[in-house]
């Protein structure tokens, strides 16, 4: 087994590293007492070719392996997690899936214009009363003629204030389907954006559709096949997730073992008191943990593909590490842990909200227990 | 053993509930969201002798017992931590020195006025070299005839930008450090030399003054040494040890609300057909948090007995805030899980809630040092001296 | 001046649950509360003795098992609580106690002012301001908004119709309070943990008398409570059509076959 990256992954590694720490740690924390992500920051990303990072190079994306998608969004996270999905969003949910469903024409239309940063893409899924459960979505989608008329309200759509072009699901005859529904669609208006614990400079929006019409050209894959399309693209983002948390833990251990170094009580720098080298040594051990299990899933999404076993277990290890790293690494701050204007309570809030982001950790461990049974004859329900 | 409350306990605790329903609970999310201090809650709490809860009536206050201040804090914790940080400052460490080592007559100036709420405290320790470190603090007093004369500064004092009474504890002599070479002085803030730097910005319970104070040339009466000279680190210790007891109160408090919400939200919410309290996940959860919360409940308030009937309590009411802030945390973070999204916004108070309960586990002495106080004593009674 | 309120106690409905259908009440939590609109007489009894001086004697409303009540107002700022007991005291209607109460205030030696609580949240009933009022022979005010106290008369504003009007009695009078009328006070805390624990001066204002012996004879009520049961399902009504005078006359019909003439 070789676990060594190779020289392209070990250069763009570096550059990922580099760009976090030049073009978006320095703003990291205005960005998040402001609420906002300058769209000079996406601009930039998107001349690096990160807004169109697993797209192929026909698309003028940058072609990376999943691997060095993984290294990308941790390196994006660690300098703020808000980048990080503001970014994985827009290519793993929205790209990603025009990729693998659209048509030739659909692909023409969008993907350079989301590789190049032009048009930001969101995606619609969850409503007031559907959150991870199919059977309960509400949106509806009605064939009349050419066109598709959608109606529905769609919650925590995550780019809405920005995005230029929607992924939205909603029930058709034949089941859910996809439609790629553009800003300007008649019908469609972007409302109320959730003000949250972490992610503070994501904009998680309310868009509301109200007889919206798309021409039918615009629905993504087959009639019915929306709700398949989601969870590719969910699955894909849940990698991407496992990647933010691995970067805000590492980071967070980066700056906890730095202070443990510089602050001194009782004569000593706090480093050297055994309880403070356990929760570090605890968290170092999780940390390398977690990246090992993220690359390996990373790398077998590019070998076979990935099902949803992989992508779950993945998930909620990512999950639970960043909540309890960054939980630990705050506590070695102590009192400046708590402060706003050290990067440590928010990156604490960032890495909650990674529980629940891209479906919470119970829907994830069913999906896991319903693989080990499965293997043994036993069909669970939830 | 009775374990029931007494019928002034039960009174008191249904007329606390009374008036956080009605005048906390509607002001809660404002505090966080505008970064205010609730003055008039902290005005009206005085007027009818809450602020001076555990302390005599001789002296304004209510004669409840540390059993009342736990329940006070318990009832406002569940509702607005905030508002239970102001409170517990200002009575648990800023007036009650003065309780605890106050001459009458300092008890008569500052503790009565303090009791009916007609002025605010705090409590002066922490400083940028000395956080757990306590000892370290580097804050000078010297004699000057009838004064002293302070200099230096603290930070993080919760109350210090409002406060109109501060117990600061000063160096008086150097070279004997800790065990004799600390003062506690009662200063008031309208003294020219007294000054308030700035206030920090938190993570969480933004509806406090968290303040850096500056100490130049203050001049300070004799009369106003609390307790005697050299002998401060001792006083502020007896202080301390309360304050952790009704910290652990408040934090029940906070893993009771926790709970509350998680049942309410369980009954309504609806997930592949069912409500989520049909989920054994929930159900785990749920199970989980009563039982801490029933634990904390019975620790609290068996400490507040022990306090009350004059027996020692150091070390457990060490365990009440250690052990109270990690399950208010646990709770809220169950909490939070449970809500799903509900829980990450800001127009729903789990999210402030959590941002709350993390300062817990750090201030009034962190957690490690909770458990060095608790390992120490232990070993303490098996004659192993341990040193931190 | 002695102002006299008349106050009782009611289950907390937040710690009950109704079940018509199983036709049970389920008491999750038994916790009472001083009735509402006692608790805003109190309230405007207070408010004149802050404002003129006066002496507030508390009474109960209804026979109760415990001076739980009386010990909340007393620590809400009263002069003095009455806890009535007695031989037979326990099934005492509102006829009988307005009797007990009525020698009550004889004994205290009269009163300027009676004030309680227009309606009882429980029961809903609204008599015993106006019993109280016949007993005494004074004038009475009932569910008044606001109470003021000048020039020995009490000024009520109290709700006619769609209008608000200011009503005069002189005193002696009733005056009955609305439920919600006024903003209440917090008990004082010191005078609660003293009456709750029966010491200090406030203990001795808490004393008990025989209502028996204040009447002189047996209370015996005038109501004989002979069960309890849920009110009969609604039965579903039936719509009628047509011109509006054939409306009218398909349910004068309707209701005359009902009634059964």
């Amino acid at each position: 087994m070789d676990f060594t990256l190779n020289e392209e992954q070990r250069m763009f590694r570096n550059m990922f590293r580099d760009f976090a720490a030049k073009e978006i740690a320095p703003h990291a924390e205005e960005m998040d007492h402001q609420e906002t992500l300058p769209p000079s920051i996406l601009q930039k990303a998107a001349n690096q070719g990160f807004l169109g990072a697993t797209l192929p190079e026909d698309y003028f994306g940058a072609a990376l392996d999943s691997v060095s998608y993984a290294m990308l969004i941790e390196a994006l996270a660690s300098a703020s997690v808000s980048v990080a999905m503001t970014i994985a969003s827009h290519v793993s949910l929205v790209a990603m899936s025009i990729l693998a469903h659209g048509s030739d024409a659909q692909k023409e239309e969008w993907l350079p214009a989301l590789a190049a940063g032009e048009v930001i893409g969101a995606f619609a899924l969850t409503e007031p009363d559907a959150g991870s459960d199919a059977a309960a979505l509400q949106s509806r989608a009605v064939v009349q003629g050419e066109e598709v008329v959608l109606d529905g309200v769609k919650t925590w759509v995550t780019n809405g204030a920005t995005a230029g072009l929607f992924l939205v699901f909603a029930r058709g005859a034949e089941g859910v389907d996809a439609c790629l529904v553009p800003r300007d669609a008649p019908g469609l208006s972007v409302g109320y954006r959730e003000p949250t614990l972490g992610l503070r400079s994501v904009s998680f929006n309310t868009i509301y559709l109200e007889g919206c019409r798309v021409p039918l050209a615009n629905r993504l894959g087959a009639p019915g096949q929306g709700w398949t399309i989601a969870q590719q693209a969910q699955d894909r983002l849940a990698l991407a997730v496992a990647a933010a948390a691995l970067g805000v833990a590492s980071s967070a251990i980066d700056v906890a073992a730095q202070f443990a170094t510089e602050r001194i009580q009782f004569g000593v720098p706090i480093g050297q008191k055994q309880a403070i080298q356990n929760y570090i040594a605890t968290a170092v051990t999780e940390v390398e943990a977690l990246r090992y299990l993220l690359y390996h899933a990373a790398w077998q999404a590019d070998q076979e593909g990935l099902d949803a076993f992989d992508v779950s277990v993945v998930k909620v290890f990512g999950a639970r590490i960043a909540r309890s790293v960054t939980n630990w690494m705050l506590q070695v701050l102590g009192g400046y842990g708590f402060m706003e204007d050290y990067p440590m309570a928010r990156k604490y809030r960032d890495a909650r909200t990674l529980g629940i982001v891209g479906g919470p950790t119970e829907l994830h461990s069913f999906r896991i227990a319903q693989h080990v049974f499965a293997g043994r004859d036993l069909e669970i329900a939830l | 053993m009775d374990f029931t409350f007494s019928p002034e306990h039960t009174a008191l605790r249904r007329m606390i509930r009374e008036f956080v329903e009605a005048e906390v609970a509607p002001i809660a999310a404002e505090l966080d969201r505008e970064h205010k201090v609730p003055y008039e809650v902290m005005r009206k709490l005085g007027e009818i002798g809450l602020l001076g809860v555990c302390f005599p009536q001789k002296y304004g206050g209510m004669g409840a017992g540390e059993t009342g201040y736990c329940i006070l804090m318990e009832e406002l914790g569940k509702v607005c931590t905030s508002t239970a940080t102001n409170v517990g400052a200002h009575i648990g460490i800023g007036a009650m020195v003065i309780h605890l080592d106050g001459t009458p007559e300092q008890k008569e100036k500052y503790l009565t006025p303090l009791s009916r709420g007609q002025k605010i405290a705090a409590f002066g320790l922490t400083e940028s070299n000395a956080g757990s470190d306590a000892a370290n603090i580097r804050t000078r007093a010297v004699r000057e005839g009838d004064s002293w004369i302070l200099d230096g500064g603290k930070v993080y004092i919760t109350n210090g930008g409002y406060a109109d009474i501060i117990t600061v504890m000063a160096v008086t002599d150097p070279a004997l450090g800790a065990r004799g070479g600390v003062t506690a002085f009662i200063v008031e803030t309208d003294w020219p030399g007294f000054s308030v730097a700035r206030e920090e910005d938190k993570m969480g319970i933004r509806g406090t003054s968290t303040a850096e104070l500056v100490f130049e040339e203050l001049r300070v009466p004799h009369e106003n040494v609390l307790g005697k000279v050299g002998e401060g680190f001792v006083s502020f210790m007896k202080s301390l040890d309360m304050g952790r007891l009704t910290l652990g109160a408040a934090c029940l408090g906070g893993a009771q609300a926790a709970l509350d919400w998680s049942v309410r939200w369980a009954k309504r919410r609806r997930l592949f057909g069912a409500e989520l309290a049909h989920k054994q996940s929930v159900q785990w959860m749920i199970a989980n948090m009563a039982t801490e919360v029933e634990a904390l409940r019975s620790l609290v308030y068996r400490v507040a007995w022990m306090v009350d009937t004059g027996q020692p309590f150091t070390q457990l009411a060490a365990m009440c805030k250690m052990y109270g802030s990690e399950v208010a945390s646990r709770a809220i973070d169950m909490a939070l899980q449970i809500h799903g999204g509900l829980g990450l916004t800001r127009d729903y108070p789990i999210e402030r809630a959590f941002r709350d309960a993390r300062i817990a586990e750090i201030f009034e002495g962190t957690n490690e040092i909770q458990r060095i106080v608790i390992a120490t004593n232990i070993f303490r009674e098996h004659g192993v001296r341990i040193r931190p | 001046m002695r102002i006299v309120v008349v106050l009782g106690r009611v289950l907390d409905p937040a710690g009950i649950v109704v079940n018509a259908r199983a036709g049970r009440v389920f008491v999750n939590r038994e916790e009472y509360l001083l009735q509402p609109a006692d608790r805003c007489a109190l309230e405007a009894a207070l408010r004149v003795k802050d404002e003129l001086g006066a002496e507030v004697v508390a009474l109960p409303r209804s026979p109760l098992p415990d001076d739980d009540v009386l010990r909340q107002a007393l620590a809400l700022g009263v002069d003095r609580a009455i806890y009535l007991t007695g031989e037979g005291l326990r099934q005492a209607d509102d006829a009988a106690m307005v009797r007990a109460l009525k020698a009550a205030i004889e004994r205290l030696g009269g009163a300027d002012l009676l004030l309680t609580g227009a309606t009882t949240l429980d029961s809903g009933q609204t008599q015993l301001g106006p019993r109280l009022a016949e007993a005494l022979g004074w004038p009475q005010v009932t569910a008044g908004w606001s109470l003021k106290v000048a020039d020995g008369r009490a000024q009520v504003v109290r709700q006619q119709g769609s209008q608000y009007v200011l009503v005069e009695a002189m005193l002696p009078a009733v005056v009955t309070l609305q439920p919600g009328s006024l903003k209440l006070r917090y008990p004082d805390g010191a005078r609660l943990v003293n009456i709750y624990k029966n010491v200090g001066e406030i203990a001795q204002a808490l004393e008990t008398w025989d209502a028996v012996e204040l009447v002189g004879e047996p209370l015996t009520p005038l109501v004989e409570g002979r069960g309890r049961d849920f009110p009969p399902p609604r039965e579903r009504g039936a719509r009628a059509a047509g011109s509006a005078a054939e409306m009218a006359q398909a349910a004068a019909a309707a209701l005359r076959q009902r009634v059964g003439r």
